[in-house]
């Protein structure tokens, strides 16, 4: 569409860089929204799940006749009522959907059942009783490695490791002895739970013509159909998943959850839909978590405070199946150095089984453990040296043009730099000593900074690619079928807002057809801060498609009228020679129903160098951020006060500031959890906080104001702009608290979470040891 | 099935006690139905307080309040006589729980309970509060510390109601304080609490004191020897250090999830030195 000449219309549909209102904010703020459990058909069945309880076991016997004999029961199913395959993974297929002859952690599932009720479901649950052999179990991935350790999976060749990588550039063991400082940490993250609003859940029914329907709370519909197929034995042709919008998901829905074990139950449900939703101690139990990691690091500058050599060796438990367990933990490793230009470069990384809850993907991957260490150890080496932690970080931060830890060069918009810059001229950086000196009785205050970068979509193994459809329908709508998921990131607003952008559109004129394998093409998984820079530039080329389509019609609508003629507006277009206006809902009874639809591909650019310097190769686009937070410790008790943060990001140009702000804020706030009291706890392979009372998450009365700051610095290849965000902000939280937390105490707590105690622990240890010396 | 019956007066919910043998009682139902849910265990009657009107009156009589064991956190939170007249407890019921819990859950409830780390009990043990009980065909008064036996144990005996709860106003002291350390800001269960009243002199002397502290033993804690040994000295940083040995020495408290019996042990003695920011000492030299 062109801009008319005289310049006399403006544009009254969407814009791009202006807040529209979320397509699904009012439903959600009424109640009214629907997530993937709420579809309810009267007539449906319960289905839950037994779990083991037990870390580590050979399963010798399942004891169900007391269930079964349950009125209300309708089925308990075992391994022996899988028709296919028992056994799911998206790289490793090592995980059985119903265990058959090991237990490998405690929430293992191991019988299904299908009851009439809720609570017949779980009268029947406690009926079924096991018989097992308990077997040492390995808790640690210090356990996990030795030699003499119980193997988890017996056909892994590797023992008990999931995935080891190595990243070597340059010369470090020599550049270390060029070092004028040289300084070294190890550092321990601990597991996080997602805790996302809307637990696992979702529901099932075999359609008229045979085909499995799953309607889940999952953010990769696509992919699970190849996952679920297998297993039922049949074509994933037969499998229809569908993907409503979801209450969270953070990644704990990347694959599957309860979609097989749906499956498996309409098998036997009798011709009746099929209902399963866990509740949060089964969310606990069941789902999968971020990694925990414990991380050794070593870091050398030049006495200018140029950083010359890094080691690092990363350890990460993947507990007992770890589906990505490998790529998160290579993409921890790819991220080992941060954003920062550092010739010299030693990086090992181990994901290993143990008997712990399965660990899965997390908002950030594997690169908020490696931010967490990397950046306490840049203030470390800023301490060492004497030079201010921004100063330090601005020295060595990556420019476009730089090669990376990896050796990649950065060819695309890279803006770490600015993002400190922009730090270094806000308000709270430059009041930053004014503040600290005005804490009050038994407070002491710090400042922290951290720099963060994340990588942008699938590494280039994986081709990261979407596929948008767009249609004009008969009523004059425009509908956009998303095939990528929107876990409540708000992403499928913005597909409506690019679309409404390019037809000249408001929102009163836009549908959006939510993902669902029989009716949106395939467009990968909602992950890997690539949902909308894919997505979006495959849809802005469908919409495109679609204003010729449209136009081409006009142009016949109005004799000796040619393309450029024509002007977009709200529900149609005008001729603006003549003035001639066509509802679009006129033009769509003209047009062919094939003329109405089109599509658009994208594929995101990967890197043509280097590509083997890491497991998939290593990533060409990434975001990146700057963090600045204030905390006042009380030496009293120990407790740690979040007073101000400051979020800068480069996550390219913002096409709608709220959502934007709100992916930020929201990953801030998940970070600050991370940082200050969320502990997953484990004992023995057994979880012991076991739900929200003992598993501690920030509340709104835990989060400060959270200055938002975007860099908006073009990113050529994206869809106007933009980079990801959506994961960015994870990172950052946790050293920067920790290295303000530092500032503030003048001694370093080198295990997350912060917790009061932990930080009033090592109060009094510095006081011990003050008084030694 | 459970049945819930919600009684409009004291005289209902005695009838329907006695038709109802093995019923439950609930006010806000904030504790007994996480318990219940966490047990999977329904009972078949259910009796809710919520509609007896002689459980919801906060009224003043003759020097003392009179607080319905039905009173919520939120209603007791915007009552006027409580703000002026008992400001520790209102400074621990702003930090108990969240609006939706304090909207739901009683003072009564609270006590009942009988946890250590109850929010209001610490509060009530320095104000020397009493307990109105109930039965059928009468009513007595046990001292807050007489009634609360044990964690989760109390003087309640069968067929007998908490109706409400006596405070004396205690206008006298000067200092009302009130401390949680818990694992966030808000819906946070005490990791160790401190409700403190004291009366200085002009010059700053301390002349009475009471303490009381939640989550660092089986009930709320108490200490006389702390109390006694603080009278006389200038309420600063030095007195109030130099009595944490004592209190160290009063509390007994446990490790769990949240936190460990050491960490306890040192905040109870920290959280009195806070108090060092009330006295007319300067805190840094
Ligand atoms: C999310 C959450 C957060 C919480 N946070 C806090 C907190 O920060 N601090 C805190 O102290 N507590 C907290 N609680 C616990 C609870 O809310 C409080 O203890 C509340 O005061 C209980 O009151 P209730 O009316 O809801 O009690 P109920 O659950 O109704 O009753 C509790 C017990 O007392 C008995 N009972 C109640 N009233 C009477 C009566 N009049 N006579 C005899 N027996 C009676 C009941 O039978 C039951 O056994 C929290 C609870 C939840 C769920």
């Amino acid at each position: 569409m062109k801009e008319p000449e005289n310049g006399e219309i403006e544009r009254a549909g969407y814009d791009i860089g202006k807040t529209a209102h979320r397509a699904d904010a009012y439903a959600k703020v009424t109640g009214r929204e629907k997530y993937a459990a709420d579809y309810y058909d009267g007539e449906f069945l319960w289905a839950g799940v037994k779990r083991a309880g037990v870390p580590h076991a050979a399963l010798t016997g399942i004891h169900a006749e007391d269930a079964r004999a349950l009125p209300g029961v309708i089925a308990v199913l075992t391994h022996h009522d899988i028709p296919g395959e028992n056994r799911i993974g998206i790289i490793r297929k090592n995980q059985p959907v119903l265990a058959d002859t090991r237990i490998r952690h405690s929430g293992e599932a191991v019988a299904l059942v299908l009851a009439e009720n809720r609570e017949t479901l779980k009268d029947a649950l406690n009926r079924i009783t096991l018989d097992y052999e308990a077997l040492p179990g390995v808790f640690s991935v210090e356990e996990a490695l030795k030699e003499t350790s119980p193997r988890i999976h017996e056909d892994n060749p590797e023992g008990n490791v999931v995935k080891a990588v190595a990243v070597e550039t340059g010369d470090s063991a020599k550049a270390f002895n060029e070092c004028d400082a040289v300084v070294e940490g190890v550092f321990e993250v601990p597991a996080q739970e997602h805790a996302y609003l809307e637990t696992e859940s979702g529901w099932a029914y075999q359609g008229e013509d045979g085909t499995y329907v799953i309607v889940a709370s999952t953010q990769t519909p696509f992919r699970d159909c190849f996952e679920i197929a297998p297993v039922l034995g049949i074509d994933p042709a037969g499998i229809r998943v569908i993907a409503p919008y979801l209450g969270g998901a953070f990644g704990g829905k990347d694959g599957i959850t309860v979609q097989c074990l749906l499956a498996l139950a309409v098998l036997h449900s009798r011709g009746r839909p099929v209902k399963m939703w866990w509740d949060r101690e089964e969310s606990f139990l069941a789902g999968v978590k971020r990694l925990s990691a414990k991380m050794h690091y070593r870091l050398g500058a030049k006495n200018d405070g140029e950083f010359h050599a890094l080691e690092c060796r990363l350890y990460y438990d993947g507990g007992a199946y770890s589906p990505l367990g490998g790529e998160i933990m290579t993409l921890g490793a790819e991220h080992a150095g941060c954003a920062y230009r550092i010739p010299n470069v030693s990086i090992k990384g181990w994901c290993v089984y143990t008997n712990n809850p399965v660990g899965g993907p997390f908002r950030g991957f594997g690169v908020p453990q490696v931010t967490a260490a990397m950046e306490q150890m840049v203030d470390m080496a800023a301490q060492r040296l004497g030079i201010d932690p921004l100063a330090i970080r601005l020295k060595n931060a990556v420019r476009k043009g730089d090669r990376n830890c990896l050796g990649v060069t950065l060819t695309n918009s890279t803006g770490a730099v600015e993002c400190l810059e922009k730090m270094s001229s806000h308000p709270l950086w430059k009041g930053r000593a004014a503040w600290k000196e005005e804490a009050g009785p038994f407070k002491v205050r710090g400042v922290g900074v951290a720099c963060m970068a994340h990588a942008m979509g699938y590494p280039p193994m994986v081709a990261d690619e979407a596929r948008a459809k767009i249609e004009l329908t008969v009523e004059g709508k425009i509908r956009v079928y998303a095939g990528v998921v929107d876990m409540g990131q708000g992403n499928a607003s913005t597909y409506a807002q690019i679309a409404g952008y390019v037809l000249g559109q408001d929102a009163s004129a836009m549908e959006l057809v939510l993902p669902d394998t029989a009716r949106t093409l395939p467009s990968g998984s909602s992950s890997a801060s690539r949902t909308t820079y894919t997505y979006g530039n495959a849809l802005i080329e469908a919409a495109r498609s679609l204003e010729k389509a449209i136009i081409k019609a006009a142009c016949e609508r109005v004799p000796g009228s040619v393309a450029e003629g024509f002007l977009f507006l709200p529900g149609k277009v005008r001729h603006t020679p003549t003035g001639r206006e066509l509802l679009l809902e006129e033009l769509a009874a003209f047009m062919d129903d094939s003329a109405r639809v089109t599509t658009g591909y994208f594929k995101m650019p990967v890197v043509r160098e280097k590509l083997d310097a890491i497991y998939m190769g290593p990533h060409l686009i990434f975001s990146y951020g700057a963090h600045l937070v204030y905390v006042e410790v009380d030496e009293l008790t120990g407790q740690v006060d979040v007073a101000r943060y400051l979020a800068v990001t480069d996550a390219g140009r913002v096409i709608n500031p709220q959502v934007f702000a709100q992916q930020i804020e929201g990953a801030v706030a998940q970070g600050m959890g991370y940082a200050l009291t969320e502990d997953f706890k484990v004992r023995k392979g057994r979880i012991v906080t076991r739900d929200l009372s003992t598993y501690i998450i920030p509340t709104s009365m835990d989060i400060p104001a959270i200055d938002s700051v975007p860099v908006e610095i073009d990113e050529e290849t994206g869809p106007f702009g933009l980079k990801g965000a959506g994961e960015i902000g994870m990172s950052g939280p946790l050293p920067a608290i920790a290295n303000a937390v530092s500032d503030a105490c003048g001694t370093r707590v080198f295990r997350a979470p912060m917790t009061g105690e932990a930080v009033y622990g090592a109060l009094i240890r510095k006081k011990e040891e003050g008084t030694v010396l | 099935m459970t049945t819930v019956y919600r009684p409009g007066s004291l005289d209902e919910f005695w009838d329907m006690r006695e038709k109802y043998g093995e019923a439950l009682v609930f006010a806000g139902g904030t504790d007994l139905f996480v318990k219940l849910r966490a047990l999977n265990k329904y009972p078949p009657v259910l009796i809710g307080l919520a509609g007896v009107k002689e459980l919801q009156s906060i009224e003043e009589l003759s020097g003392a309040v009179f607080i319905g064991a039905h009173a919520t956190h939120t209603r007791l939170l915007s009552h006027p006589r409580i703000r002026e007249h008992f400001p520790v407890l209102a400074s621990a019921l702003r930090s108990l729980g969240s609006p939706p819990i304090r909207n739901m859950g009683t003072i009564g409830g609270n006590i009942c309970t009988a946890s250590p780390a109850g929010d209001v009990l610490p509060p009530l043990y320095v104000l020397g509060a009493q307990v109105e009980l109930r039965k059928k065909d009468g009513s007595r008064r046990v001292p807050i510390r007489e009634f609360i036996l044990g964690p989760g144990t109390t003087a309640l005996t069968d067929g007998e109601l908490l109706s409400g709860v006596w405070l004396k106003k205690e206008d006298s002291f000067t200092i009302h304080h009130f401390e949680k350390v818990g694992q966030r800001k808000a819906l946070a269960i005490a990791v160790a609490s401190l409700a403190a009243l004291v009366t200085t002199t002009e010059t700053g002397i301390v002349e009475k004191a009471r303490f009381a502290w939640g989550s660092v033993g089986p009930t709320v804690v108490t200490s006389q020897d702390a109390e006694d040994a603080l009278v006389g000295l200038p309420l600063g940083l030095k007195a109030l250090q130099s009595i944490v040995p004592i209190v160290e020495r009063s509390v007994s408290p446990i490790d769990d999830v949240r936190a460990s019996a050491a960490y306890r042990k040192a905040l109870a003695g920290n959280l009195v030195v806070r108090l060092a920011g009330r006295g007319r000492e300067p805190l840094r030299a």
